[in-house]
């Protein structure tokens, strides 16, 4: 199988490592990985503000980058998202790229859905040793269907202990721009996740979008927890003792 | 212009109004009252038995009490029983229409009239009774006053097992088949008046009823 | 009733501060959020039901226009009068005129949201009409100085036990009780004297029904058949959407409305109420008015927010909303909170006049999952945010930031330039620390929390180099 990775410019600029995971997951479920040198980003957050002229830009950007790729891999279940929920919608009124967005679309995976569900992942590369609880993200959730998924690649690694969550489903308050425009509000939000995850006792909180998890660390930090551990899925998958 | 046609005005523009589309538009509105297509529905026995049963569960769930008696003409002693279970007194003003049972001689005093603030109990019947979710329904005529279900503090009614029916969709075709069009009220009714405003604590009895107290008669 | 939604930020903020609110908001979504789940597995096919709800719903806004005709003509034959409002003063106006015509000196209101969007209780009191509202919370919110409600089924959710004795005991000069139970017990009695002797009952209708010209009315308290049965005259107040076909669709939505607002199967009282009493009848009013309203709906028909006009107004999507419930429904400054009150603010009192709301979402869509008609709030807020970038009613440095990002992503050579820099300067911020206390490139993230550093080079940077 051959796979393109979509890397995100948040994992681009915060978290290098959590693409190398992705990389080396892929890899371990037997796919050829390329990665194309010119993406960025998938142009999300001007959509989400409203500039639909930029992100049709960026949608074009990204559907001529990933041409001929048999599949395209994103280690974020809100930018996957963008490319298969919103493109088509966003160049609904050109229908040549639209046409061109919806096959796309047809190709594009959530990381851990593509590991599970397509690539059908026999061994992990990591062995992960601990207890964790899983932050569902919404758009990963709710427009992906992200829920099975990461639950099942955790299942297979026999040092993982999964604790789940009181209210695992409801949002951490990130939003993107949001978390810098109400500051306060996002921050409040993130406080009531932060108070479920770490009622679980869990040692490390697990998500699947880079976004969530700055902000539920971020909010750790602020109120004094220093020991919360908090990762990428793709992190956990691959860690090893 | 008045109001009616400034506003019908625009939503006419905006929905690109034309004498075309409008008989079209008539006839979907046609369809659609003729039709009367019902949604999906929970899944209710249709089995008696298991209609009445469904029915006092539903109803016990709206935190109404139930009896049951075997004829109607069973009714007053079985709810001067629940009066003088409940310390209630004797005394209840009642839909006309159910003056003519014996309720002396169960020692009860009637007052067939509309309720007025001092009655504290009143009895009705009802049109029908819903299984899915233990209602009943109420519709206003003269010797159906509204207020006999409403301003006491205790509301019994006498359901009669023939008039239950699975659901809401049958209790409107049982009126269009025996009422024709819609009396003025129609008031479905599931247990006591209750309300949750202060800090999401359901309290039963707000305006209306603190209790309900339903007799089911086996026949008429 | 006057927008405050332009200080949403600052009234946010007041609620954030305010620990009484973030109690009660804390209870009320365990409580809504918990019933709602438990009830809607009654319904076998609750995504089914919600499917044809809204295809009932958007049946009527595609002909809007003439649905209304028809209701009119059905409401009409029933002896009804059908009165147009184009905005609240003109609600205020009939309501006024219909108390003067018959000699009303008390109106009996159950509760209207659209009474709260046209000020009605001012306007009647300026009428010599004493207005007294019934349902519970409403008289809590009108003995309170009319403050306004905070949720749309649950007006004082904002508020204490504490809070509700303490006014009930300095406005009835009563005992102060403490209980939930006697409190309600003593507003029953104050308002069973007005229901008695209100010339007028006023309330809003959950549905009009075009088959049979019936207002349908969904109440717990049993206020809203007090209201329609005791007073000579009635007067229903509704929008011009909520029009649906027949009593078998109504049966549909009655399903949903009351599992999705509280988690009950069916609420107490369902009034489907059509024409006046006749002259054998004991109760029932007189005189039936229904004011149909536009006050901004009809410009929203046959736009791309048309599928808001749909809302059944079961406060679901606020019930479950992570914003809704960490600020409460005051902040959002107008009569309707939450994800259903951020679209339909701005369409019925100016984009301009709600900026922020709009932007104040996650866009989680928890929402739109939970709306029981299908709203897709979060697509709806999203357009919203584009009408406000056409019009350019964004604040410069949030274009300027956007245009830029847009900019630098677009091009891979100035966006590896601007990673490079950016990715360095943030970890110079964090000096070494594996976080940033104060970030003045994003003040606001900074406020609540820490911003986790960098790693400290892009990940092209090191793909390119082979090393991990
Ligand atoms: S938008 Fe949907 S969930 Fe919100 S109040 Fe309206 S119908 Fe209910």
């Amino acid at each position: 199988m051959r796979v393109a990775l979509f890397v995100t410019c948040l994992v681009d600029l915060m978290r290098p490592r959590i693409g190398f995971a992705a990389i080396e997951l892929l890899e371990a479920a037997g796919c050829d990985v390329i990665v194309p040198a010119g993406q960025t980003c998938c142009g999300q957050p001007v959509w989400n503000s409203g500039d639909r002229a930029a992100a049709a830009a960026l949608a074009k950007k990204v559907i001529d980058e990933f041409v001929g790729s048999e599949y395209v891999v994103v280690p974020s279940g809100s930018c996957a998202d963008q490319i298969r929920n919103e493109y088509p919608v966003i160049l609904a009124d050109e229908p040549e790229w639209r046409a061109r967005a919806v096959e796309l679309a047809g190709r594009v995976y959530e990381l851990t859905d593509f590991l599970v569900n397509v690539a059908h992942i026999k061994t992990l590369p990591g062995n992960f040793s601990g207890s964790v609880t899983y932050h569902d993200s919404c758009t990963g959730l709710r427009g992906m269907g992200i829920k099975e998924q990461p639950r099942a690649l955790l299942a297979k690694m026999s040092g993982v202990e999964l604790k789940e969550m009181a209210a695992a489903e409801e949002c951490c308050g990130f939003g993107g721009t949001f978390s810098v425009k109400f500051g306060e509000i996002s921050a409040a939000i993130a406080a009531k996740k932060c108070g479920n995850a770490c009622a679980t006792g869990a040692q490390t909180i697990v998500g699947g979008d880079l976004g969530c998890l700055l902000n539920i660390e971020g909010k750790l930090r602020r109120l004094g927890d220093e020991t919360t551990q908090v990762r990428h899925i793709a992190e956990v998958l691959t860690a090893k003792k | 212009m008045s109001s009616r046609e400034d506003i019908l005005g625009r939503v006419r523009a905006r929905l690109g109004r034309n004498t075309e589309n409008a008989a079209t538009a008539r006839k979907d509105i046609e369809a659609a009252i003729d039709g009367r297509v019902q949604g999906p529905r929970p899944a209710v026995p249709t089995d008696t038995a298991g209609l009445v049963a469904w029915f006092e569960e539903k109803s016990a769930a709206q935190s109404s009490s139930l009896d049951r008696v075997a004829t109607l003409a069973d009714a007053p002693a079985a709810v001067a029983r629940y009066l003088a279970g409940m310390n209630l007194p004797l005394r209840a003003v009642i839909w006309p229409s159910l003056a003519g049972l014996d309720w002396r001689a169960a020692g009860i005093e009637v007052a067939p009239r509309g309720a007025v603030d001092s009655d504290l109990v009143g009895i009705t019947g009802c049109f029908c009774a819903i299984a899915e979710t233990g209602t009943l329904m109420a519709c206003s005529a003269p010797d159906h006053p509204a207020t006999v279900s409403l301003l006491p503090e205790t509301h019994i009614a006498l359901v009669p097992m023939s008039r239950i029916v699975p659901g809401m969709e049958d209790a409107w075709n049982l009126a269009r088949a025996e009422l024709g069009s819609l009396p003025r009220a129609v008031n479905f009714i599931s247990g006591p008046s209750r309300t949750g405003d202060i800090e999401q604590t359901i309290v039963l009895g707000a305006h209306g009823p603190y209790r309900v107290h339903l007799v089911i008669v086996e026949r008429e | 009733m006057e927008s405050r939604s332009r200080h949403f930020k600052a009234n946010a903020a007041a609620s954030l501060a305010n620990p009484v609110l973030q109690t009660n908001l804390k209870t009320a979504k365990g409580k809504f959020v918990d019933k709602r789940a438990i009830a809607i597995k009654e319904i076998d096919d609750f995504e089914g039901s919600r499917e044809a709800a809204k295809n009932i719903r958007n049946r009527v806004l595609e002909n809007l226009d003439l649905w209304l005709e028809k209701f009119e003509e059905s409401a009409t034959a029933r002896g009804a009068t059908v009165l147009w409002a184009k905005d609240g003063e003109e609600i205020c106006r009939h309501v006024a005129e219909i108390g003067q015509r018959h000699g009303v000196q008390k109106a009996a209101k159950s509760k209207s949201m659209l009474s709260e969007e046209a000020n009605l209780n001012l306007a009647l009191t300026a009428a010599g009409i004493r207005p007294i509202e019934t349902d519970l919370g409403e008289y809590i919110l009108q003995i309170n100085d009319n403050e306004p409600p905070s949720h749309i089924i649950a007006p004082v959710v904002h508020k204490s036990l504490d809070e509700v004795a303490d006014l009930f005991h300095q406005v009835h000069k009563t005992p102060r009780k403490t209980e939930i139970p006697a409190l309600t017990r003593e507003a029953r009695e104050v308002l069973r004297e007005h229901f008695l002797t209100a010339d007028m009952g006023i309330s809003g209708g959950n549905f009009l029904v075009a088959e049979t010209g019936s207002v349908a009315l969904v109440t717990n308290e049993g206020n809203g058949r007090m209201v329609t049965t005791l007073p000579r005259v009635h007067v229903v107040i509704t929008g011009i959407e909520k029009v649906v076909p027949t009593l078998e669709d109504l049966t549909l939505l009655l399903r949903l409305l009351p599992r999705s607002a509280t988690g009950q199967s069916i609420s107490n009282y369902v009034s489907v109420l059509t024409g006046v009493k006749t002259p054998e009848e004991r109760d029932g009013p007189e005189h039936l008015y229904f004011i149909l309203v536009d006050n901004g709906r009809a410009d929203v028909v046959g736009t791309e927010f048309q599928d808001m006009l749909r809302c059944i107004r079961c406060g679901a999507c606020m019930n479950h909303c992570p914003v809704y419930q960490t600020i409460g429904g005051h902040a959002y400054g107008w009569v309707y909170p939450g994800p259903m009150g951020s679209v339909l603010t701005p369409l019925y009192t100016g984009l301009e006049n709600a900026i922020d709301l709009p932007q104040a979402a996650t866009l989680c869509n928890q929402c739109g999952v939970v709306c029981p008609v299908m709203i897709p709030l979060p697509e709806l807020l999203r357009r919203l945010r584009e009408k406000q970038v056409e019009k350019h009613l964004r604040p410069w440095f949030e274009r300027f930031a956007l245009k830029i990002w847009a900019k630098v992503a677009a091009s891979p050579s100035l966006y590896a330039l601007g990673s490079w820099l950016g990715v360095r300067y943030l970890k110079w911020l964090a000096g070494g620390r594996d976080r940033i206390a104060v970030l003045s490139a994003a003040p606001e993230w900074t406020l609540g929390r820490d911003f986790p550093a960098p790693e400290g080079k892009t990940f092209r940077e090191l793909y390119r180099k082979g090393k991990k």
